[in-house]
C-alpha cells in the first residue's frame, strides 16, 4: 500500500481512539437510573403523528449543542433529515429561550448552531451514500458525538414498492444502512437517536384496548435495524387532564405527552414512564 | 410479479412505466465517463463482478473488487471518493441553514383573517399545510380564496393542481370581481393562476416531479410562484390504498416528497386538501391513514356549523387546528364562506362598515 493510503488509515485510527463524549446523562428524566445510552447505542423514538417525537428530538439536540453555562453538553450533532421536517425556526426559538434564561448573548446562539450539521436525504440510496460519507465527517470532527435521524422510516413504502414481491429486496437498502451504521458505531463509538413513524393507526377511543396498541407499536422495520436498537422510547398522547381551577386557560389546553422508555441492553431490562408537555421554551417534564 | 386485477389491465401499461421510472429515480447506474478513471474496460470488469450502480461500488469491499477485476486499489479508491462526492448530500452547518431560512421564509396570508389566526398569521413557505373536511365543508372554496388572494393582493403566481374538476374560471372571476372592479386587474390576476388538471395518481406524481425538477418557473411563465395548491390529494390517492398493494402508498409518498422538496427548494407555501374518515371513538379524522399524517406540518379540520335559527343552509364553517408546531392544538375559529376576506367574529365597528358596503 502506498504512503497516501497509510496516512489515511492512521488518521482514521486516531479519530477512533479518541473517546467521544458519552451521552449517558443526556436526559436523566427520560431514561431510568443509569440506563442512558452508552457509547455505540441506538435509541429509537417510536410513535404516531402528534405524539411529541420531534419536540423530544429538538430538546435532546438543544441539550447537546448548548454551551455548558446554559446547561448543555457542547458536543457536535449531525442531523440527518429524511422527510424535510426540520423546523429551524422552532429549534432556534427553543435555543434562544434557553440562552436568555441563562443570561447569555447572541454570539452564543451562533456558536451553538455551528455545532449542528444538517444533511437532507431524499431516497434510501442517497441515505446509504450519505452514511458512507459520514465516515469522513466523523474523522474530521472528533467532537461529533450524536447522530439524529428523523426519520428512519421515511422511505419504508418507497422501498417496499421498489422491492416488488421479495421481502429481502424490499428491505435491502435499509439493511445495508443498518449494517453500515453498526460498523460505524463499533469503530467510532457515537450515539444514535432515530425517530420511527407508525404505519398503522391504533383503533383507540378513550379506552384503548391493549391488543390494538400492541399491534400498532410492533416494530416493522428490517431485522438488522431492530438488532441495532438498544433503547425503545414509545411516545403517545395522554388524554387532556383536568387541571385545577387555578390554572390559566393556556395551561388547561396544554397537551401532555407520555413516553415509555424501555431498554433491551444486557443490563437490567428496566423501563420508565415519564410525561412532558411542549411549551415555547421546548419540552418541560412533569 | 405484481397482482393485477381486471380493472388494472387498462392501466397496466402505465403501471410498468411507473415502476421503471421509480427504479431510475433512486438508484444511480454506473456509466462510462461518469468520473475520471472510469473508462469502458473498468466498467465492463465491474459489471462482470456484478457491480452495476454507484451504491454497489460504494458498499463493496474495495480490496476484494480490486482482486476480482485486477484493478489497482488506489484507482478504485479515488473513483469511489469522486462518486461519493458527486452523489452524496452535503452536510450544512446549522448557522448557515438558519441564515438562509431567515432570508427566504415568508408568511403568505390566506385572505381569511380567521384562518390566519389559526395558522399563526398565514401559510408558511417551505411547509405543507393540510385542509381536511367532509363534502361541502368548504375546502375548495378556501383554496380558491387563497389563490385569489395571492394572485390579486400579493401579485404572485399560483400553481393550482385540480384533481376533482371543481375549479372553474368563472368562480374565480366572481371572487375577483368582489375584491376589485378593475377589469384589467382581474384579468392579470387570473393569468397569474396556473391550473393543472389531472385525474389519476401517476399523472399527479409525474406533474409534481416535473415541477420540482425546475418546471415551476417554466409553468408560471417567469413569474415568481409563492403558493402551490393541490385540491385534492386524497381524491386520486385513496382509491389506490388498501389491500395488499404497495403501489398506492408508494405513489402517495413520492407525491409527498416532491411537494416537500418543492416547498423547501423554491420557498413556496404548499396547501393540500384531504377528505375525512370516522376514527375509532366516533370522531372525525383526516383521511389517507397514518403514513400521510406525518407529511403536513400543519393540519386544519373544516366542519359545517349547524345553527338552528338560520333555517336554510348556513355558510358558516368552523376550522379546528389539529396539528401545529407553533400554536396549542384544538383552537377553533368560525368564519363565513360568503365573505372570504371578512371574518364573522370581527369587532362590531367593522361589522357595521361591512354591512354598509354590501
Amino acid at each position: 500500500m502506498l504512503c497516501g493510503g497509510q496516512l489515511i488509515r492512521l488518521n482514521e485510527l486516531l479519530a477512533r481512539l479518541e473517546a467521544r463524549r458519552c451521552l449517558k446523562d443526556i436526559e436523566p428524566r427520560l431514561f431510568s437510573e443509569d440506563e442512558g445510552p452508552q457509547h455505540g447505542e441506538v435509541v429509537e423514538l417510536y410513535g404516531a403523528e402528534g405524539t411529541g417525537k420531534t419536540e423530544l428530538l429538538y430538546h435532546l439536540l438543544c441539550r447537546c449543542v448548548l454551551p455548558e453555562a446554559a446547561g448543555g453538553l457542547e458536543v457536535d450533532v449531525l442531523f440527518v433529515d429524511t422527510d424535510y421536517s426540520l423546523d429551524m425556526l422552532r429549534l432556534v426559538s427553543i435555543l434562544d429561550s434557553r440562552l436568555t434564561s441563562a443570561g447569555l448573548e447572541e454570539a452564543a446562539l451562533r456558536s451553538s448552531l455551528s455545532r449542528l450539521l444538517v444533511v437532507h436525504c431524499s431516497s434510501s440510496s442517497q441515505l446509504l451514500l450519505t452514511l458512507h460519507y459520514l465516515e469522513t465527517t466523523l474523522n474530521s470532527r472528533p467532537s461529533l458525538a450524536l447522530l439524529l435521524i428523523d426519520s428512519i422510516s421515511a422511505f419504508y413504502w418507497l422501498d417496499r414498492c421498489e422491492g416488488g414481491a421479495s421481502i429481502s429486496r424490499q428491505e435491502e437498502k435499509l439493511s445495508k444502512c443498518a449494517e453500515l451504521l453498526g460498523r460505524l458505531l463499533r469503530d467510532y463509538k457515537f450515539t444514535i437517536f432515530a425517530t420511527c413513524h407508525t404505519i398503522r393507526r391504533s383503533s383507540s377511543g378513550s379506552a384503548a384496548s391493549c391488543s390494538s396498541t400492541l399491534e400498532a407499536d410492533r416494530p416493522y422495520l428490517c431485522r438488522p435495524w431492530q438488532r441495532l436498537v438498544t433503547h425503545r422510547v414509545l411516545c403517545s398522547r395522554q388524554e387532556a387532564e383536568n387541571h385545577t381551577a387555578g390554572g390559566s386557560r393556556e395551561e388547561k389546553r396544554r397537551q401532555v405527552f407520555r413516553v415509555h422508555c424501555s431498554s433491551s441492553s444486557s443490563r437490567t431490562k428496566a423501563s420508565r414512564i415519564s410525561s412532558f408537555c411542549a411549551t415555547d421554551a421546548g419540552v418541560q417534564f412533569i | 410479479m405484481f397482482a393485477c386485477t381486471a380493472s388494472d389491465k387498462a392501466t397496466s401499461g402505465s403501471f410498468a412505466l411507473g415502476f421503471l421510472k421509480l427504479i431510475s429515480a433512486t438508484m444511480v447506474p454506473l456509466q462510462e465517463g461518469m468520473c475520471p478513471g472510469l473508462d469502458g474496460d473498468l466498467l465492463r470488469s465491474l459489471l462482470a463482478a456484478d457491480i452495476r450502480t454507484v451504491e454497489d461500488l460504494v458498499s463493496s469491499d474495495l480490496e476484494d473488487v480490486s482482486r476480482k477485476c485486477s484493478v489497482s486499489y488506489k484507482a478504485l479508491f479515488s473513483i469511489r471518493r469522486v462518486l461519493l462526492a458527486q452523489h452524496t448530500a452535503f452536510p450544512v452547518s446549522g448557522a448557515d441553514l438558519y441564515e438562509e431560512l431567515l432570508s427566504s421564509t415568508a408568511i403568505i396570508s390566506t385572505g381569511n383573517p380567521s384562518l390566519d389566526k389559526l395558522l399563526d398569521s398565514g401559510l408558511y413557505t417551505g411547509e405543507i399545510t393540510e385542509l381536511s373536511g367532509g363534502p361541502g365543508s368548504g375546502k375548495s372554496q378556501v383554496c380558491f380564496g387563497v389563490a385569489v388572494h395571492v394572485s390579486l393582493q400579493l401579485k404572485q403566481s399560483v400553481i393550482y393542481v385540480d384533481t376533482t374538476g371543481g375549479l372553474t374560471a368563472s368562480r374565480l372571476l366572481e371572487m375577483l370581481q368582489s375584491e376589485t372592479s378593475d377589469g384589467d386587474e382581474q384579468m392579470e390576476a387570473l393569468q397569474r393562476i396556473h391550473v393543472f388538471r389531472l385525474f389519476d395518481a401517476y399523472s399527479l406524481r409525474d406533474c409534481l416531479s416535473a415541477l420540482r425538477r425546475g418546471g415551476l418557473l417554466q409553468a408560471s411563465g417567469g413569474g415568481s410562484v409563492k403558493a402551490v395548491i393541490v385540491d385534492s390529494v386524497s381524491a386520486v390517492i385513496s382509491p389506490l390504498l388498501g389491500g395488499k398493494q404497495n403501489e398506492g402508498m408508494s405513489l402517495m409518498i413520492q407525491a409527498a416528497v416532491a411537494l416537500k422538496t418543492m416547498a423547501k427548494d423554491f420557498s413556496v407555501a404548499v396547501l393540500v386538501t384531504n377528505h375525512v374518515t370516522r376514527g375509532g371513538g366516533g370522531g372525525v379524522q383526516p383521511g389517507l391513514g397514518a403514513s400521510w399524517s406525518h407529511i403536513p406540518r400543519t393540519r386544519i379540520l373544516l366542519e359545517r356549523v349547524d345553527r338552528a335559527p338560520s333555517g336554510c343552509s348556513s355558510t358558516l364553517r368552523s376550522a379546528t387546528l389539529i396539528k401545529s408546531s407553533r400554536q396549542p392544538c384544538h383552537i377553533k375559529e368560525e368564519f363565513d364562506l360568503q365573505r372570504q376576506s371578512r371574518s364573522v367574529r370581527s369587532s362590531s365597528g367593522k361589522r357595521k362598515r361591512d354591512e354598509a358596503d354590501s
